[in-house]
């Protein structure tokens, strides 16, 4: 197998008898090398390496309501426009609802997609669809392909020896898993709450007492011990495990690990700038990573789903930690230089019903809503696509999830069309729909 | 004529493909016997109608292959019927006969078989029902399909009933709304119900059909007849069948289905052509909107969904694995009783071969584990190796089964599915605890399962006098009774029919309602204790339908309603139709439940997605699990017995190359992580050391723990259930980088590690060699091998501290696989 990392052609050494079997092949007509080099000369000459690229994905579980964040329908009837008022940004033409104030100063570096459509209106099947670019074909879906975090963790790797490739702050969402990729491309997961004064992750440490030589005597020892047959599980889990265990020597070893994972390293004016909140430390927590060299994290930043009080709950609760941590992440990526090598996406399963329900809720909306992309060489200040007058269907330029999802695999220059061999030994494409969305790269 | 999988079929099927891809037979393969047609008759009773034919060879061994898209098909009168693909369709009133040809080489010659047509009432235009003849149109081309106008909300105002299950309200939604525009009476031709699909109008979900299409012009006479709903007494589809049912296919061939539909007034239709079908496993085997199934390069099973008007069916393909293995392969495993046998049945239909069976130490590990989640000790594997009683396996069984540790283990699981979950605090632990050992009790006791269930769903009164009230607790409104009931005893998720008709099941949302109201008399009041709700039963009281108002009887699935009595607890009547021995759900699903907990994998999975279109992988298995329970009185140890004693359960996880493709039948163990209490306490064991659990007296084990809500990372990390939901998947076994990390890294492990058995055993002055093999007893449940003695042993004299280096030896094997693994 040849995997593309850091600009060049290598070998995938340590190569189990599983990777062989899953090894990618390219498509015809696919993501060649000639394409790679082409796409990666024009992020260089844009002042971006691919090598460097990471991706934030921050995951608003639930459903977002558009119509109270980027799509306000200030003329429509009032049981469409909830009780938000608009205000203007520092995009001319774009007016964000009025709980997002510090968003609003940064939408100059944003490209807001206002045309996002999909029929599903499930949570768990959507979930499944938009973190993985496929509808799932059962009723009751769990990773029945693999999460783009897992396929961009396995396709590019950790930027740094010992991170993981592939994080989730604090913990990942329902189909952010690996499937036939095999559990090591699972998510890492942060666990706890780094919301908490004296947050860490756990374990990342060698106890007292084991250095890391005799951590090392440990190792060669357990090589001659763990012997039991690996085919013995054809369900991988016995050699994603052993992944495992060479990855906690990996991050064990490192001092650049446990620095990346460690809040209590930022400035308490930066802390503060997130939001002293899960939230707002997750989002922060991001950011570390991605500089420390981690490829792909998912904030989670669930809770969305505003059947009833969507507006006391967005405006008291949702709004404000969301307008800090996301305002502060921008503004941070772009002062450190980081914004065009970060590439971030903001998005829920759905949006939210125009028409205001009877518990002064919203309930689950599908066929429009509003997707927000920003850095990784997006273009800044774009806002793309239109909804009708009650911000129900796409008024023009529909996009699909696949869309999105395509122009991010563009961006960090992963070949969508690139398959992977899933359990019953059918190749399955990165992504086998949607287009890189032009207007926009 | 039944289709028997012949053992050879495969080979044959595969030589087919490969060598002749146009041809039927070549050199090498039993002679072709026979062809047949079906059915013998086609009777096409008006224009509408249409027959699928099946063409099928005989070959001399007995096996069956479908040649329908292969033969020719040439009818004697064109003026009475026309032949597509081999369906008949109806050109004008007469008879005629169909002959079948099959091409065929060398030695058979061409065969050939035929049947009869017979066309009537074509050139009356008979008075279309909405129900039976529009809706399957809406159905087939997607129109109230969930994506499109089926979905709760509509697609651009207009809306229709998911999958068409409610006519009616369809009927006026086409008809009465949308300003008479859908369907427009006066100019049929301008109706929406027209224009939209055929992209005359502009139309969001895209061109469907044109207007040449039968659907078109269906859709047309219907609309000129004035848009009528039908007769109130025009019969309904009651059931519909595909055939064949269960064929054997090699890889990359295809198979043509036929479907009948039986309605009401017990008259049957072929509905090939208007029927959907859908591959449920889009690896294996693929099939399109004529039935037309094709399988792939995968071997293995595969099903096709089939439905038609709120029926489904389901057609079972198994692709075998390429050549069959050798009657040798299969000498070693003799069937101990009828879970071998038919375990047996389906490897011989698969061409797959049991392992070895597992040794002494790996069937003591693994019956432990599996029976009381707990690991032996290393007496225990020295005096278990050493007996010489050829009983001695079931012996262990019988054993196991009496341990504290037997109650304790399942305590936790039930305590899991039964959502024992202290919620809101301290305040409410004592329901928590007092329901915990209700469970507990209830297996020490060997409560048959149809009592302890009944103790359940019946609750009523003070948790003081009646724990298991705090079922109630947790599963609070009725949707929650209705769904936890059903998933959790009955195998079924029933909830897609809370708001419309299940999608993949017959259940409407009558059936659902009709379920709740078993539950409509339930009361909850602040009880004597504090914080704890008492349950009580109303002396009356109903439920209603959502959708239509109706009031509704109690109704348990798929039988009769019963009436409500003044002064009766609905919830037994439901309990007792539970527990009927004839009940079809009841048995199979705990059977189900605990077959998957002792193989890994269940004959359903999920385990608690029990419906038709997510048939067993053994049906006869499952079949023979509940029937053998129920004669036994639903007696638990009994089950228990006879899943651990049949041979099946005694094989060795390491795959053979009869069995290495497969992952659901069962020719070997499937290795599975150890549950998150049972290998908090394998560490404790191996370590010799005891986790305190906070409030809890020392020695308390993690598999006694009564609630979820005992502070532990490490049984978190590791995947206990945190009690939301009663399912079975909300338990993770799945392993991540967090865990190893803990276990392989933590100041906890390091701290069990140095300050138990090892510190002991050095102060003891044992010898190296014995502190070694009592390491590897307790942690692997065995002796080390040689080389794995060697290795220990030069690592510890290699060391300058010992102790230090019998601990490295201990987290070796604490980090190994074959500690955290049952297998």
């Amino acid at each position: 197998m040849i995997e593309i990392t850091s600009g060049r052609y290598r070998c995938c050494d340590g190569m189990t008898r599983r990777s062989a079997l899953k090894a990618g092949v390219l498509a015809f007509g696919g993501f060649g090398l000639a394409d790679w080099m082409r796409l990666n000369a024009q992020a260089e000459s844009a002042g971006r390496s691919l090598a460097d690229m990471s991706v934030i994905l921050i995951w608003q579980g639930g459903g977002p309501s558009h119509l109270d964040m980027w799509d306000l329908k200030p003329n429509a009837p009032s049981e469409f426009r909830g009780t938000f008022n608009p205000i203007p940004s520092n995009l001319p033409g774009l007016d964000v609802g009025e709980h997002m104030p510090r968003i609003a100063r940064v939408c100059d570096k944003l490209t807001v997609l206002r045309s996002v459509t999909h029929p599903d209106s499930g949570h768990e099947s959507a979930t499944h669809f938009l973190l993985t670019g496929y509808p799932p074909t059962n009723d009751i879906p769990s990773n029945e392909v693999p999460s783009y975090g897992s396929i961009v963790g396995k396709e590019l790797g950790a930027k740094q020896p010992g991170l993981p490739a592939y994080v989730a702050v604090p913990r990942a969402p329902r189909s952010s898993a690996a499937a036939y990729l095999g559990v090591e491309h699972n998510p890492f997961e942060a666990l706890g709450d780094p919301g908490n004064e004296g947050f860490q992750v756990r374990n990342l440490a060698p106890p007292a007492n084991v250095s890391i030589e005799r951590l090392e005597h440990r190792r060669s020892l357990l090589g001659r011990i763990d012997t039991i047959r690996r085919d013995a599980d054809a369900s991988g889990t016995i050699r994603g495990m052993d992944t495992f265990a060479q990855k906690v020597f990996e991050m064990v070893t490192s001092p650049r690990v446990r620095e990346a994972f460690d809040l209590s390293k930022e400035e308490p004016r930066m802390r503060d700038r997130y939001g002293r909140n899960t939230w707002g430390q997750s989002t922060l927590l991001a950011r570390r990573l991605v500089e420390a060299g981690v490829r792909f994290v998912t904030v989670d930043m669930g809770g969305w789903d505003t059947h009833g009080n969507n507006f006391e709950t967005l405006k008291n609760s949702h709004l404000p930690k969301f307008d800090l941590a996301f305002s502060a992440l921008i503004d941070d990526l772009d002062q450190r230089g980081r914004l065009d090598n970060t590439l971030v996406l903001v998005w829920g399963e759905f949006g939210r019903t125009p028409r205001i329900n009877p518990g002064a809720g919203r309930d689950h909306w599908p066929n429009v809503f509003s997707v927000v992309m920003a850095g990784g060489g997006i273009k800044r200040g774009v806002v793309l696509g239109s909804s009708d007058g009650h911000a129900e269907y796409p008024k023009d330029r529909p996009i699909s999830p696949q869309d999105v999802l395509s122009t991010m695999y563009r961006q960090i220059g992963v070949d969508q069309e690139k398959s992977y061999v899933n359990e019953a030994n059918r190749p399955v494409q990165i992504l086998n729909l949607g287009r890189p969305i032009p207007e926009i790269v | 004529m039944t289709r028997q999988a012949s053992r050879t079929l495969s080979t044959i099927l595969v030589t087919f493909a490969l060598a002749t891809p146009s041809g039927v037979v070549s050199a090498d393969t039993p002679r072709p016997v026979k062809l047949t047609v079906e059915p013998s008759q086609v009777t096409l009773r008006n224009a509408d109608e249409s027959t699928q034919l099946l063409a099928t060879l005989e070959l001399a061994d007995g096996s069956l292959r479908d040649v329908t898209g292969k033969a020719s098909f040439s009818i004697s009168d064109p003026s009475v019927a026309t032949i597509e693909g081999g369906l008949v369709i109806p050109t004008g009133d007469g008879t005629a006969r169909v002959e079948v040809t099959l091409k065929a080489f060398d030695r058979a010659g061409d065969l050939k078989a035929s049947t009869s047509v017979a066309v009537s009432h074509f050139q009356i235009d008979r008075p279309l029902n909405f129900t039976n003849d529009i809706v399957p149109v809406l159905t087939k081309f997607g129109c109230n399909a969930g994506g499109c106008h089926g979905k709760a909300s509509g697609q651009n105002g207009f809306k229709l009933s998911l999958l068409g299950f409610d006519p009616v309200g369809d009927h006026d939604s086409l008809v009465k709304e949308g300003r008479g525009r859908r369907v427009f009476l006066a100019a049929p031709e301008r109706s929406l119900l027209l224009t939209k699909p055929t992209g005359q109008t502009p139309h969001g979900g895209g061109r469907k059909f044109d207007t040449q299409s039968p659907a078109y012009k269906l859709l047309m006479r219907w609309l000129v007849q004035g848009a009528p709903f039908g007769k109130k007494d025009d019969p309904t589809v009651a059931q519909i069948q595909v055939s064949p049912s269960s064929p054997t296919m090699g890889r990359s061939e295809r198979q043509q289905l036929r479907v009948i539909a039986r309605y009401t007034d017990d008259s049957i239709k072929d509905v090939t052509r208007e029927a959907e079908f859908k591959s449920q496993q889009p690896d294996i085997l693929v099939v399109n909107g004529a039935g037309l199934v094709s399988t792939l390069e995968a071997t293995g099973e595969g099903t096709v969904m089939v439905r038609y008007m709120g029926q489904v069916d389901v057609a079972r393909v198994t692709v075998p694995f390429g050549q069959a293995p050798p009657e040798s392969a299969y000498a070693h495993f003799q069937p101990k009783g009828f879970v071998d046998e038919l375990v047996l049945k389906k490897w011989h239909k698969l061409g797959i071969a049991p392992s070895p069976v597992c040794s002494d130490e790996e069937f003591l590990r693994r019956a432990s584990i599996d029976a009381i989640g707990t690991l032996p000790t290393p007496d225990e594997v020295r005096k278990f190796v050493a007996e010489p009683s050829p009983d001695k396996r079931e012996h262990l069984v019988d054993q196991l089964l009496e341990h504290n540790e037997y109650a304790s283990y399942w305590a936790i699981q039930w305590g899991d599915l039964l959502r024992n979950k202290r919620r809101y605090g301290d305040g409410y632990k004592r329901g928590t605890f007092a329901f915990a050992a209700w469970i507990r009790d209830a297996f020490v006791q060997n409560v048959p399962y149809d009592q302890f269930v009944r103790g359940i769903l019946t609750a009523q009164g003070d948790v003081s006098d009646s724990p298991p009230v705090v079922w109630y607790r947790e599963v609070r409104n009725v949707t929650h009774q209705v769904n936890d009931t059903s998933q959790l005893f009955l195998g079924m998720r029933i909830q897609c029919a809370n708001c419309h008709h299940h999608p993949y099941e017959k259940w409407s949302q009558d059936d659902y309602w009709g379920f709740a109201a078993h539950f409509a008399r339930l009361g909850q009041k602040q009880g004597a204790v504090a914080n704890e709700n008492a349950i009580f039963v109303r002396k009356d009281g109903g439920m209603n339908q959502p959708r239509t108002g109706r009031s509704m009887k109690p109704k348990p699935l798929g039988a009769p309603e019963t009436e409500f009595v003044r002064g009766e607890d609905p919830r037994q009547s439901l309990v007792d139709w539970m527990t009927n021995p004839e009940n079809p759900y009841f048995a199979r699903a705990i059977v189900n439940r605990m077959w998957a907990h002792f193989l890994g994998l269940g004959l359903v999975e999920a385990v608690d997605d029990m419906r038709v279109t997510n048939p067993p992988t053994n049906p006869e298995l499952l079949n023979a699990l509940a029937k053998d329970f129920i004669a036994h009185k639903f007696d638990l140890k009994h089950l228990i017995r006879t899943i651990m004693n049949s041979r099946t359960y005694q094989l060795s996880s390491a795959p053979s190359p009869f069995n290495a493709k497969d992952r659901q039948n069962y020719a070997r163990y499937f290795p599975r992580r150890l549950a998150a209490e049972v290998l908090s306490d394998a560490v404790d064991a191996a370590t010799g050391s005891s986790e305190r659990f906070g409030g809890f007296p020392a020695g308390t084990r993690a598999i006694d723990l009564p609630d979820e809500a005992i502070n532990s990372y490490f049984l978190d990390v590791f995947g206990r259930s945190q009690r939301e939901t009663a399912c079975e998947c909300e338990r993770s076994k799945a392993p991540n980088l967090a865990q190893l990390l803990h276990l392989m890294n933590s100041p906890e492990t390091q701290n069990k590690i140095s300050n138990g058995r090892v510190e002991r055993m050095i102060k003891e002055k044992l010898p190296d060699e014995e502190i070694a093999r009592e390491l590897f007893l307790w942690a692997f449940s065995r002796q080390p091998k040689a080389d794995e003695l060697d290795a220990v042993l030069g690592h510890v004299r290699s060391a300058t501290n010992k102790k230090a280096a019998f601990e490295d030896v201990l987290w070796s094997l604490l980090s190994s696989k074959e500690f955290l693994f049952n297998h």
